[in-house]
């Protein structure tokens, strides 16, 4: 019977929390060993990671867990994770990389270790087609939502508090699509996101009256793939990764692939010169 | 590109709904069961034990009581993944739900236990049964007879709760439909499904519960 | 253990910190104080021998008692939105509370009003007490006393579930924890810190509940 597994389940888990020591094996070689590969993606940041109609994970993030995979030789578990869900899960062992277009502050490395980076983004505006939001100045006087604790609420905030806006016009969502439902519903006039996650909503029929307004000024999004902090050698495998998937023309045929169009030069030589 | 971001629901979906629900069920049975069993051994310890014990109990069983469940399941689940034995959402949700029902279930037994008089256990013992025994055939089934509608209150408020145990990733039935609101931004629907969901399960066994108190009343 | 500790990030937040708490506390209180007195509405309106009062009430009370919190939650922010209806993630959290707190306390409330003899009313009424008398001094302080402590349960039940504010980004101790956390990426530290708050915040609360409790039963509850 399924249910008593999983009684038995719970139960031998609990016995073994307390009786197992605390052996801990190089994460290279334990992926490898197990044959699994737990990858966390966030899988509501179109086109790097979203849901089909089959229910099933898909995105440019999605791909590149399958292309670590691959190159590992082990089966991809895609866990789907929220962008608060980022750390714990690493923290946790629940999964043993993170490819969800982690911005790479210093505060951060802190406490994960970053790879390379892998995408660099720019934050955008999207709003209602009559809301006339030319500027990001324009901000002033409509209500701005944005993900918690995302990058581009930290900037936001930060350019609000320099220009003296104060925060009554600000509300945070839980994630990126409750972020776009609260716009779609009118909560908002205006959510900040990410240029690319802006670009392919817009292509959606819910959001055919909607616009791409102005960049957050003077910041580009650089993210990285993250891990434990203390696992160099799993970290140096996948920094050897990143850099074939950019000489093997994989990064580009994933790019065309979610976006379209070839990778930009500029886009390619950044991340060549790991900026 | 070729691929839709957004797709309004379809019997494709069915499938992914039931398994939510069944998780939810599974995930409540697991931890009322589990709770229930706990709380009976807690609630008999807290009973039977001296003041110092009962207050060493009793301020562990606070805790469980005084936390929002929510910070004890990402507390829970980031601490033992940190002390390296990550567990899946379901067991590390399980475990941390039959606490937190196993520290309301314990308070729940023992006023069972104690609301037993004194002279029916002086009575079994003068007819020579062990004391034990009159564990078994005098305290527990009249006690515990008294406190079933407040057993099933907490039952009730456990199914509900589970609802939290989608925070630390586990894909029950509230979660699976926030995932289907992602894709279809049709919240409203969806969300009177899950309602539904609930106060069907919910609202006869709180009815049934009434109903016991009621008779035990008279 | 591998996981080293970071403390000093905490306490450089400890500001954030606690402004949320204060939230948490002012949210829970709030939700208390209209529940309650929705919940006398309810309960009379339950009582009633008119189905136009009743029905109404008792759909209240069952759907706030047989649904979860968090449906409650999500229904009150992203459920009314779907109808222009645009509450802030913290009007949509207190209603949500509210709604609950006056379905469970009708229940108390009925309960204790009911638990009340009959034949105290003819007694009462046989001493020459008219109505407002008889509910002032003799049925009003008999069933406070006896609501007093499954009321006392319902807010520490309030404070508690504010922390589901963190799914609708509320800046509430849970929803300021996990911001802070997300940005500087110390769960164990935020979340640790949260826990002790939210277990003194719920026994200041069970303490100022009980000395109050001594002063106004004279110590006998």
């Amino acid at each position: 019977m399924k249910l008593t597994k999983k009684i038995s389940l719970v139960v031998a888990s609990l016995v073994a929390v307390t009786a197992f020591s605390t052996a801990q094996a190089d994460q290279l070689d334990s992926v490898i060993k197990k044959g699994v590969l737990n990858c966390g993606v966030v899988l509501d940041f179109p086109p790097m990671g979203y849901f089909d109609k089959e229910n099933k994970a898909a995105g440019f993030d999605v791909d590149y867990c399958n292309d670590l995979g691959a190159a590992l030789g082990v089966k991809v578990e895609v866990m789907n994770l929220t962008w608060g869900d980022r750390i714990p899960s690493l923290v946790s062992g629940k999964t043993d990389v993170v490819i969800g277009s982690t911005s790479d502050t210093l505060e951060r490395a802190k406490s994960v270790g970053f790879s390379y980076p892998y995408f660099v983004f720019k934050f955008q505006v999207i709003s209602k087609k009559d809301s006339g939001i030319s500027s990001f100045d324009d901000l002033k006087n409509v209500k701005v939502g944005a993900a918690l604790g995302t990058t581009y609420e930290t900037e936001y905030l930060a350019y609000a508090e320099k220009k003296g806006w104060g925060k009554s016009n600000y509300t945070s969502f839980k994630s990126e699509n409750d972020a776009y439902l609260g716009l779609y519903q009118g909560k908002v006039d205006a959510v900040i996101s990410t240029n690319t996650n802006i670009a392919t909503k817009l292509q959606t029929n819910e959001f055919k009256d909607f616009v791409a307004g102005p960049f957050v000024p003077n910041y580009d999004d650089v993210v990285g793939i993250i891990t434990k902090r203390s696992e160099v050698a799993w970290m140096n495998y996948i920094n050897l990764f990143l850099v074939h998937q950019i000489r093997d023309g994989k990064m580009n045929e994933r790019y065309n692939h979610h976006f379209g169009s070839d990778a930009p030069a500029d886009l390619i030589q950044a991340l060549r010169d790991n900026k | 590109m070729g691929m839709s971001f957004f797709t309004p629901l379809s019997w494709n979906d069915s499938g992914f709904i039931l398994t939510g629900v069944l998780n939810t069920v599974y995930i409540s049975v697991v931890a009322v069961l589990i709770g229930t069993i706990l709380g009976l051994a807690m609630g008999f310890l807290r009973a039977e034990a001296n003041r110092f014990t009962n207050t060493l109990l009793g301020g562990v069983l606070d805790i469980l009581r005084s936390v929002p469940l929510i910070i004890q399941l990402i507390l829970f689940s980031t601490y033992i993944g940190a002390m390296g034995h990550p567990l899946n959402p379901f067991v590390a949700g399980s475990i941390i739900l039959s606490l937190y029902t196993m520290a309301f279930m314990s308070e729940v037994f023992r006023g069972g236990f104690e609301s037993v008089p004194q002279s029916m256990i002086i009575a079994g013992r003068s007819l020579g049964m062990s004391y034990w025994q009159t564990v078994v055939y005098i305290r527990l089934p009249i006690g515990m007879r008294a406190v079933f509608p407040s057993w099933l209150g907490v039952a009730l408020s456990v199914i509900k709760d589970s609802a939290l145990v989608s925070v630390i990733g586990y894909m029950e039935l509230l979660r699976t439909s926030e995932q289907l609101i992602s894709r279809t931004q049709q919240p409203l629907k969806i969300l009177i499904g899950v309602g539904i969901f609930y106060f069907i399960i919910s609202y006869p066994l709180s009815l049934y519960g009434k109903y016991v108190e009621r008779k035990m009343a008279i | 253990m591998e996981y080293q500790f970071h403390w000093n990030i905490v306490f450089q937040k400890m500001p954030q910190l606690l402004h949320g708490a204060f939230v948490t506390l002012h949210l829970s209180v709030f939700a208390m104080l209209i529940g309650i007195v929705i919940a006398v509405l309810l309960a009379i309106a339950k009582m009633s021998s008119s189905r136009i009062y009743s029905i109404p009430a008792t759909i209240w009370v069952e759907i706030a008692r047989n649904t979860p919190a968090l449906f409650q939650i999500y229904m009150a922010y992203f459920g009314l939105g779907a109808f222009g209806i645009h509450l802030s993630p913290y009007v949509a959290v207190l209603s949500a509370l509210i709604f609950v707190n006056a379905g469970y306390l009708t229940e108390t409330f009925r309960g204790g009003f009911q638990s009340i003899p009959k034949t105290q009313y003819s007694a009462s009424k046989s001493l020459g007490m008219n109505g407002i008398q008889i509910y002032r001094y003799i049925i009003l302080p008999q069933m406070f006393r006896r609501i007093y402590h499954p009321m006392t349960n319902q807010f520490v039940w309030s404070i508690l579930m504010s922390s589901l504010g963190i799914l609708v980004g509320m800046n509430e101790l849970s929803g300021e924890t996990q911001r802070l956390q997300s940005l500087s990426f110390r769960t164990l530290e935020f979340f640790i810190v949260a826990a002790i708050m939210y277990f003194i915040i719920t026994k200041f609360v069970l303490l100022c509940a009980s000395l109050a409790s001594k002063r106004l039963f004279k110590g006998d509850i």
